[in-house]
């Protein structure tokens, strides 16, 4: 009878706080974004409040999720038609996707009436990559190429120089020369996931003249090209190089784990985000100003870094498209940046970089970011977004990923498989024939 | 709530003042809330999805917007036995759930033997025991990647080194392992409840008789405890394979797929919403998996005669 | 049904003092080693990120990372948020799985239905459909009636996962229930509801609080519904947890401690419950 008496009492009290949280929610204007749980997205929300809705009387709820699950969510959300987002971050792989399916939003007219927002002071190759046809469909809050980050220190005790533009040949040289028992020579990624492994090594494999998909001539993809030499000669270079001067655990390592073994020297290089020398130059960085930056290494092609943005979009059902512009003109605007500055606990060397050109001409910046600014910003200039390989490809704009939604899963299933072969647990041309069948399937 | 509870009792509360359940009917309604609701909430969605497997569904926006489709018959059907990636979640399935099942019910009946039995601090080390069983599966599987399994934060690598081992990539170089552990890091504790429940359960006259005719302990375990507990084993495997079949969170959080770790349902999740969008064909592979799912199931539950089979009460 | 408790008290039989000393000295080592990763975590938590993620101890012990997860910035999923919507979803779905269930199990060992055993053996073979085959059609209508992002589609969800596990864990309850008292409470003409409260309840209490514990535990650890229909909204604690995950820069030491106090509820409610849980599992979920 107790338990009874106590189920109910217990469902009383939920209902009770049921209603309670019905009443209790006020009519105030508020909008919904989703974010992703990255240090500079934390900042902007815990700035709004004062920032932005202190003028404009706009409130903000932010959803903040992990890179992944962010993706799942929002991608549905868009796709179907959901109410759940006002604004949505959404990365450089799905705006022009989105965009041309007509899922979100195109900016390019808000962006040009809006004078504060200043179109042109976005960093031409972003704006580039997320736009399709000419129209911005998403507007850059964070942007990343990819570089070869090193220890000067060790390089200069080694005897080698780093070329301010390696070869891939130059760079796995040096690598397994100075790769001692203590220190790795490089750190590359190789936990499985397409924007994990898949970034780097898609970037390897464009610059060796491979690619996933060939293309028909309106940029479809028209076969899987896994099984071609060139990927071989990509994915064998990769796995070979991170098994003689790699880091320890290579398959589980992405970003975070090459950040903490670089910062505990136990790697003398790192190829990786541009985002990374910030943390690398940091007041509390055990390597700080000890490092050497150099552009993304190539082979057969001129340039062969990636280009990475997290960036808003306003989702074709946003319930509240105006005050969504309200809020993406200044989360994305260059007195945003400023503020960031000002105003954050990491100060200027961790505001959101890579997204607009002033952000580089900021005295302040400039002096906070001297080691890398310069760098940074030739890097993500020089990001070959509209021609990555050497041949034609599908899915353009897009240099670390093929701009198809079918990339994502071909992406993730394939590196799976190929961290087996850098772990040295499974056999290359294994990997590649099964990947093939993947990659065939998936364009049928 | 109350409006609830009134709607699932009163009817057959009122229904009841002569002679009660003379009717099949009257027996029956005490049932039907409870079907009703599992028709509703489970079948339905089955049904839906059977139509979708018969038809070329796919989502070209990644978007869960139906888009036109095309009945394809059987096709769909025909394409899965030939999938090798789709036979080797079988396999892999097949293999994390007996290894977890039968790891997680020995050292189950392992610590409720040695929690039997008085000793100091008896009830802090049962407590200690049943606490991973309590945690949430997410959180359970990011303390073993990131704080366990890990050699660059983890602490069995500096384990492993204190003690002169080379390090071990436990994730990448031995996923099933790994999450196996997992899984039985959480199981155990739940079959050592049950266990314990069957320890406990035993008559003390009978194991006293038996003391005072001179059996040793282990015989009078073999004779005695073990044929008692064998029920208990049962239930355990039971309803362990139930929950481990399913195994999702530890897969997504440590591994997030790749050979020797995505099971039968994390394949399908692959294949679906969580990037493949090919609903036809992913309804599909639910629906093969959900008939091999109820013929095992009959198999186990009519195999497992004493968990079914009791004085008929009608 | 009394006798047949023994309570694991006294010495086995035929022991010898040393073999006790052994084995308890083993079942320390055994709990020790269980909880160690747990244990592990705690400390963690109190750890600053630099020394989480070196495993070192430089900087000391704080409460930081308590302070730095349950004061999150206005405007995000926090703690008292996600602890509501959790607290409600598991509630009121744990309620209406026992006022489901409870009816159901009469009908299946008290009174049972003609082909019992085949609707017991429905029930049960829902728990084996395998959840993410059907995730799609639940979100297409979810989507369709406005329940995505709702504690409403949750508790729908979770009734439906707990309910088979809760109809054959009291099944197996009422089945202890002497059969005498039955009888003569139906030659008294007492109702169905009458009779599960008065003769059937008192008996049966220790196994309906273990199932309902059970259905706690199962509901409130849920993660894949949970961040696949609720993502925003009325996001419940384990998608708190994991928003504490970034892919740029180190969260181990604030990942712990949000772990800890995302667990904690039922951890501590499985701790005072154990006791009652062997009962209930010894008192019928065998027959």
């Amino acid at each position: 009878m107790k338990v009874l008496v106590g189920i109910l009492v217990m469902g009383l009290i939920a209902v009770a706080s049921l209603a309670a949280t019905a009443i209790g929610s006020t009519k105030a204007k508020t909008i919904s974004v989703a974010i992703v749980a990255n240090p500079q997205m934390q900042d902007i929300a815990s700035l709004t409040p004062s920032l932005f809705t202190a003028k404009t009387g706009i409130k903000v709820k932010y959803t903040i999720l992990d890179e992944g699950k962010l993706r799942q969510v929002t991608t549905r959300d868009v796709g179907s038609g959901g109410k759940a987002f006002d604004a949505v971050m959404i990365g450089m792989y799905e705006a022009p996707q989105f965009g041309t399916a007509g899922l979100i939003q195109n900016l390019t007219p808000k962006a040009k009436a809006d004078k504060s927002y200043n179109y042109n002071d976005l960093i031409p190759a972003v704006r580039n990559g997320l736009s399709a046809k000419g129209n911005l469909y998403a507007s850059p809050f964070y942007g990343e190429s990819s570089f070869v980050m090193y220890r000067k220190d060790v390089l200069k005790k080694a005897g080698v120089t780093m070329p301010a533009r390696p070869t891939w040949d130059q760079v796995a040289k040096i690598a397994r020369k100075i790769n001692s028992k203590s220190m790795a020579g490089i750190c590359l990624r190789g936990k499985p996931g397409w924007g994990d492994l898949g970034a780097a090594f898609t970037t390897v494999l464009n610059t060796f003249g491979g690619t996933w998909w060939s293309s028909t001539s309106n940029g479809k993809p028209s076969k899987a090209m896994v099984d071609q030499p060139a990927f071989k000669s990509a994915l064998d270079f990769y796995a070979k190089l991170v098994q003689d001067a790699g880091e320890k655990d290579a398959a589980n390592s992405s970003f975070n784990e090459c950040l903490a073994q670089y910062q505990a020297g136990k790697v003398a290089m790192w190829y990786d985000a541009t985002v990374a020398a910030g943390l690398l130059e940091a007041k509390d960085s055990p390597v700080k100003g000890k490092n050497g930056y150099a552009l993304a290494p190539v082979k057969k092609t001129k340039a062969s870094g990636w280009l990475w943005s997290w960036a808003l979009a306003i989702p074709k059902s946003s319930p509240d498209a105006a005050d969504a512009w309200k809020y993406i003109s200044w989360a994305t605007s260059a007195q945003y940046i400023k503020a960031a500055g000002t105003h954050t606990k990491g100060g200027w060397a961790s505001i959101p970089p890579g997204t607009r050109l002033s952000t580089y001409k900021l005295p302040q910046y400039k002096k906070a970011a001297a080691a890398f600014a310069a760098k940074t910003l030739q890097a993500m200039q020089a990001a070959p977004i509209k021609n990555p390989g050497t041949t034609k490809r599908p899915g353009l704009p897009g240099v670390q990923y093929v701009g198809i939604p079918q990339f994502q899963d071909v992406g993730n299933r394939c590196t799976q498989l190929f961290s087996r072969v850098i772990a040295g647990a499974a056999k290359d041309t294994d990997a590649l024939s099964q990947c093939q069948s993947i990659a065939s399937k998936a364009i049928k | 709530m109350n409006v609830a509870a009134d709607a699932t009792l009163r009817p057959t509360a009122k229904g009841q003042v002569g002679d009660p359940f003379s009717s099949p009917w009257r027996r029956r309604l005490p049932l039907l809330p409870a079907l009703l609701f599992a028709i509703l909430v489970t079948q339905l969605p089955f049904l839906v999805s059977i139509y979708y497997s018969l038809t070329d569904l796919k989502d070209k926006t990644q978007s869960l917007i139906p888009e036109p489709t095309k009945f394809v018959g059987i096709d769909n059907y025909k394409a899965i036995f030939s999938d090798p990636f789709f036979r080797q979640a079988m396999w892999t399935s097949v293999q994390m759930t007996v290894f977890a099942v039968v790891l997680s019910l020995l050292f189950g009946t392992l610590f409720a033997i040695l929690l039997d039995r008085h000793f100091f601090g008896q009830g802090l080390i049962r407590t200690l025991l049943i606490t991973p069983f309590l945690l949430m599966p997410v959180v359970a599987a990011l303390i073993w990647k990131q704080q366990m399994f890990s050699s660059l934060f983890g602490i069995l690598d500096k384990v492993l080194n204190f003690l002169g081992f080379s390090s071990v990539a436990f994730i990448s170089d031995h996923p099933l392992a790994s999450i196996v552990t997992v899984l039985v890091w959480q199981w155990t504790p739940f079959m050592m409840l049950i266990m314990l429940a069957g320890l406990q359960s035993q008559p003390s006259d009978i194991l006293e008789a038996a003391g005072v005719d001179g059996a040793t302990p282990f015989g009078i375990f073999r004779q005695l405890t073990l044929p008692h507990l064998r029920r208990y084993l049962e239930l355990g495997a039971l309803l362990g394979s139930i929950y481990i079949v399913q195994a999702f969170d530890a897969i997504d959080v440590m591994t997030g797929g790749g050979p020797g770790s995505t099971n039968v349902p994390y394949f399908v999740y692959q294949e679906s919403i969580g990037g493949g969008f090919r609903y036809g064909s992913a309804s599909a592979y639910a629906i093969v998996v959900v008939i091999f799912s109820i013929i095992i199931a009959t198999l186990a539950l009519r195999l497992l005669s004493g968990l079914l089979k009791d004085e008929e009460r009608a | 049904m009394i006798r047949r408790a023994r309570r694991g008290s006294r010495l086995g039989v035929g022991e010898s003092r040393a073999a006790i000393i052994a084995l308890g000295i083993a079942a320390w080592v055994v709990g020790m080693l269980w909880i160690f990763p747990v244990g592990w975590t705690l400390l963690t938590s109190f750890k600053t990120e630099q020394d989480a993620s070196a495993q070192t101890l430089h900087n000391g012990l704080t409460f930081g990372r308590y302070s730095d997860v349950s004061h999150s910035t206005t405007g995000t999923l926090s703690l008292s948020a996600a602890f509501t919507n959790s607290l409600v979803v598991v509630v009121v779905s744990t309620v209406i799985v026992m006022l489901l269930a409870l009816p159901a199990a009469y009908a299946l060992a008290i009174r049972p239905v003609p082909k019992w055993r085949d609707v017991l053996f429905f029930f049960i073979s829902l728990k084996f459909l395998p959840i993410v085959a059907s995730i799609f059609p639940i979100y297409v209508y979810a989507q369709k009636w406005n329940l995505i992002g709702t504690r409403t589609i949750l508790i729908v969800l979770y009734i439906a996962i707990n309910l088979p596990l809760a109809i054959w864990m009291l099944r197996s309850f009422f089945i202890e229930v002497p059969r005498e008292l039955i009888e003569a409470a139906e030659i008294d003409g007492t109702s169905l509801f009458n009779q599960l409260r008065s003769v059937i309840l008192p008996i049966a209490a220790p196994g309906i609080a273990a199932t309902a514990l059970l259905c706690v535990i199962f509901a409130w650890n849920e993660y894949f519904y949970a961040i696949q229909l609720n993502f925003a909204g009325a996001s419940t604690m384990p998608q708190w947890v994991i928003g504490n995950v970034s892919t740029r820069g180190n969260f181990l030491a604030k990942l712990s401690a949000a772990s800890i106090i995302a667990c904690l509820p039922v951890v501590l409610a499985g701790w005072a419950a154990q006791k009652r849980m062997i009962r209930g599992l010894s008192m019928g979920a065998i027959k």
